[in-house]
């Protein structure tokens, strides 16, 4: 309980926030924490979180954790923490100039030009608990640009900023047969592999050239990013779906040219290849959709039946499974209402697996998993306090946290939804 | 700044504790000197083993764990765990949360789309049950979701575009044998979509004087005690017959709708949507004492202009709304999503529990079919979905339907349909 003791104690308290950066350390002690650790235990009971500088410095239970010396002791009662949640496909970063076409690809192009902080869209984001999103070009093109990995928190650039290049966005097929004169599928992929190729050339003659083995290549702004892809300080994100463009992704990208990269959307029947991926190691974002019924124009039936995605890639054999809402395609809040659709749709929650989605698999899959994802030592306190399972879409997120800093109150300022 | 977060977060945890819905009873409901007994040749009789059921009756009975028992297609007993006599078919649930058969009076999907002839209009002459075709793929879903009982009713296209049917939702190739009433109730729009004809009646005030041109001609015709053909189903509406659902939405559509069918003529009316910023007048619709039956859009953003997104439902209940119900106007939201228009709501600020009502009971009510559906009571229909959790939660999923005693829907037996 929060005694006058303890109002006094935060009565007085001056200067940066308890957790926040610069401010006293602060002990949440909650019902129950939802951890979300790629390994081990998932649940704390009676758990305490300790927040020093906007990182999570400790997490326990109670009895046997000691809050640190001067800090703020905050019982958040019957409520849970969980970690913040991730969205890997979002468009609600800023304004929408995210779809230059000017060539049929364009990896020099970045997002990060079009970022808004504060923007409507990410308030009523992160008053659902979306607190990083993948903000990413349009999928008008093969390659569509650069995205950028961005808190839905902070008042600056700087302060949203988690990494540039956030990904590389390579569009497979359907959407980007819009430009020039209606691109088939074949031109597609060999433009996807043409100028991959190249990049990949790019790379190497760097890479010889650092370790001393080449002369310096001459500097080609349209092919940096591939420097960044094959050192694995960053992704290809895959709007890829249906079965043959999917397999096309794991063929293509990640065995021919060895991309890191990951599914995006991986809608229709492109579940039917979970075996293949989870082999590559290559995870699944999906959504916007969260069914796959009957599409005569692509050849996908289920015998009259509405298969549930996630269900479908977890029956075959893919582990690694995260949700998206392509926002605004979905509303950037409803991501959490992606993955309870999953698991009404068949998706198997026993383990935690609808919450891992919008955590620890994306930040793994996004290679940001030393910073979210999870409530762990180390990470960033970005930290949703609900009543109950976050998954639950009657659950509202009462309070949130990014970097130690309380960005969401409920109580306060009104429901933005 | 922390100190108010911790004392409003205070404050709202010990409201939380003060608006649990859940009532146990000790003894069960069933019909005065009701005993027990087997079962005698040629009937039929089923026991649910629960663990957890919803009644829905006026007294918000939730036994758990708990019995239904049914004779014949009705619900004899319900209430705490009993054995079930000799010979009735018993189907044990360790998980299983018993709610009456989903009622929807917005619906499309009863077979064909051949449901908006906008021949004139004025179309009080039409039924949409020439379009019906039972056991459609549509209907398979929605019994496979717990969804019983439907309205069928013509499409907007016209400000009266005919008479729905209303019919459960049960898995046979029979008109006959699912259908509850027909015409069950008549169809009205009175903004938006009937602006779309050309000519006289493309704004609302051609469209206000054409309905009622109609109205006054059928009370005429009731006066003099003669059956107009083309007008003999919109007769009966005016005599309280039979119960009208009105297409309206925004609070100047809704207001006029309730003014007119209500205020004017005194009608069984039922206003559906309800949509945009018509939460604004809600307490209008509830001193008109008009059940409001709500969707597909359970949310407004566009039109309210708060900066912020309201959950309409939440707003009707705050007014007091008694018979709030809400619709899917399948295929807009798909017909085995009926329940997730209530936790949509839900999760918008409207009490989860009250939802529940708004799928079973208030829909029953608002129609006209409260003695006999949307509760689980003796002497009902015994239209009963069984849930692997709390019906309204999207990640709980259908166990069993029966419909009329029948079990229409086993997820063990039929599979997973979706």
């Amino acid at each position: 309980m929060i005694t006058p003791f303890l109002l006094a104690t935060l009565w007085v308290a001056d200067g940066p926030p308890a957790g926040a950066p610069g401010g006293p350390p602060l002990a949440l002690d909650c019902a129950k924490a939802l951890v979300c650790a790629h390994r081990g235990a998932q649940v704390v009971d009676r758990a305490r979180v300790v927040v020093r500088d906007g990182r999570i410095e400790a997490v326990g239970a109670r009895q046997e954790l000691a809050a640190p010396a001067g800090a703020v002791v905050e019982d958040l009662g019957a409520l849970w923490l969980v970690p913040g949640f991730i969205d890997l496909h979002s468009h609600i970063g800023g304004d929408f100039g995210i779809n230059d076409m000017v060539y049929q690809a364009n990896p020099e192009l970045r997002v990060s030009t079009a970022v808004v902080p504060e923007n409507a869209n990410l308030r009523r984001a992160l008053a659902a608990g979306v607190t990083t999103i993948l903000f990413i070009p349009g999928s008008g093109t093969n390659c569509g640009g650069q995205g950028i990995l961005l808190k839905t928190a902070g008042a600056t650039f700087d302060e949203m900023l988690v990494r540039e290049p956030g990904s590389l966005k390579i569009a497979q097929a359907d959407n980007p047969a819009r430009w020039g004169y209606g691109m088939g599928r074949g031109m597609m992929n060999w433009t996807i592999r043409e100028f991959c190729s190249r990049g990949r050339a790019y790379a190497r003659a760097w890479a010889e050239f650092e370790s001393g083995t080449g002369p310096q290549p001459e500097r080609d702004l349209m092919f940096d990013v591939f420097r960044d892809l094959y050192a694995g300080r960053t992704q290809v994100s895959t709007h890829t779906q249906v079965y043959q463009v999917v397999y096309n992704t794991l063929r293509i990208l990640r065995q021919e040219l060895g991309l890191p990269t990951y599914i995006d959307h991986g809608e229709f029947d492109a579940f039917l290849l979970g075996e293949l991926a989870r082999e590559l190691d290559v995870a699944g974002i999906l959504g916007p959709r969260s069914i796959s019924s009957q599409v005569k124009s692509r050849g996908v039936d289920h015998d009259g039946k509405i298969i549930g995605l996630a269900a479908g890639w977890q029956e075959h054999g893919l582990v690694e499974i995260g949700f998206n809402t392509d926002a605004p395609v979905v509303p950037a809040e409803e991501l959490p209402l992606q993955a309870a659709m999953g698991v009404h749709y068949g998706f198997d929650d026993a383990r935690l697996q609808a919450l891992r989605g919008l955590t620890i698999v994306p930040a793994r899959t996004a290679g940001i998993d030393d910073r979210v994802g999870s409530i762990e030592a180390g990470k960033d306190a970005d930290l949703l306090a609900v009543r109950g399972d976050p998954v639950d879409p009657r659950t509202g997120i009462e309070r949130a946290w990014v970097g130690g800093r309380v960005v969401h109150v409920s109580t306060q300022g009104g429901r933005t939804w | 700044m922390v100190t108010r977060s911790c004392l409003s977060l205070l404050l709202l945890l010990a409201a939380g504790c003060a608006s649990t819905p859940e009532r146990a009873s000790s003894s069960g409901l069933a019909a005065p000197g009701f005993k027990p007994r087997a079962l005698r040749a040629g009937e039929t009789g089923v026991a649910l083993q629960c663990s957890k059921i919803f009644a829905m009756d006026e007294h918000d009975h939730i036994f758990a764990p708990g019995t239904v028992l049914v004779r014949n297609g009705k619900i004899e007993y319900v209430g705490p765990r009993r054995a079930a006599p000799a010979g009735y078919e018993v189907h044990a649930f360790e998980q299983g949360w018993a709610l009456p058969g989903m009622v929807d009076l917005h619906s499309h999907v009863q077979g064909t789309f051949d449901i908006n002839d906008m021949v004139l209009p004025i179309n009080a002459e039409l039924r949409a049950s020439p379009a019906y075709v039972p056991g459609n793929t549509s209907l398979d879903r929605a019994r496979a979701a717990g969804v019983t009982t439907l309205l069928g009713i013509p499409g907007s296209g016209t400000s009266i575009s005919g008479f729905g049917v209303l019919h459960k939702t049960k898995d046979t190739p029979l008109y006959d044998t699912a259908v509850i009433a027909d015409p069950g109730a008549m169809k009205v729009a009175q903004s938006y979509n009937p602006e779309r004809s050309a000519d006289f009646g493309s704004t609302r005030a051609g469209l206000g004087w054409l309905l009622r041109e109609a109205n006054e001609r059928a009370i005429a015709a009731n006066e003099a005690g003669v059956v107009d053909p083309r007008l003999e189903n919109l007769q009966k509406v005016h005599a309280r017959e039979l119960p009208v659902l009105i297409h309206c939405a925004g609070s100047d559509g809704v207001g006029k709708a309730v003014n007119m069918w209500k205020g004017e003529y005194d009608t069984r009316c039922v206003v559906s949507h309800g949509c945009f910023d018509a939460f604004k007048i809600a307490p209008y619709v509830v001193r008109m004492q008009v059940p409001m039956n709500h969707g597909p859009r359970t949310i407004d953003f566009r039109v309210s202009r708060e900066g912020r997104f309201v959950g309409t439902a939440g707003e009707y209940l705050e007014a007091g709304a008694r018979d709030f119900s809400l619709n899917t106007d399948a295929p807009v939201v798909p017909q085995e999503e009926l329940f997730l228009q209530g936790t949509v709501s839900a999760r918008y600020g409207a009490d989860s529990y009250s939802m529940l009502r708004g799928l079973t009971i208030h829909p029953a009510r608002s129609i006209g079919l409260g003695d006999r559906l949307g509760s689980l009571e003796p002497g009902k229909d015994a239209d009963i979905g069984v849930f692997n959790g709390d019906p309204i939660d999207p990640r709980t999923r259908c166990e069993l339907v029966l419909i009329d005693g029948v079990v229409e829907y086993s997820r063990t037996r039929d599979g997973q349909l979706f």
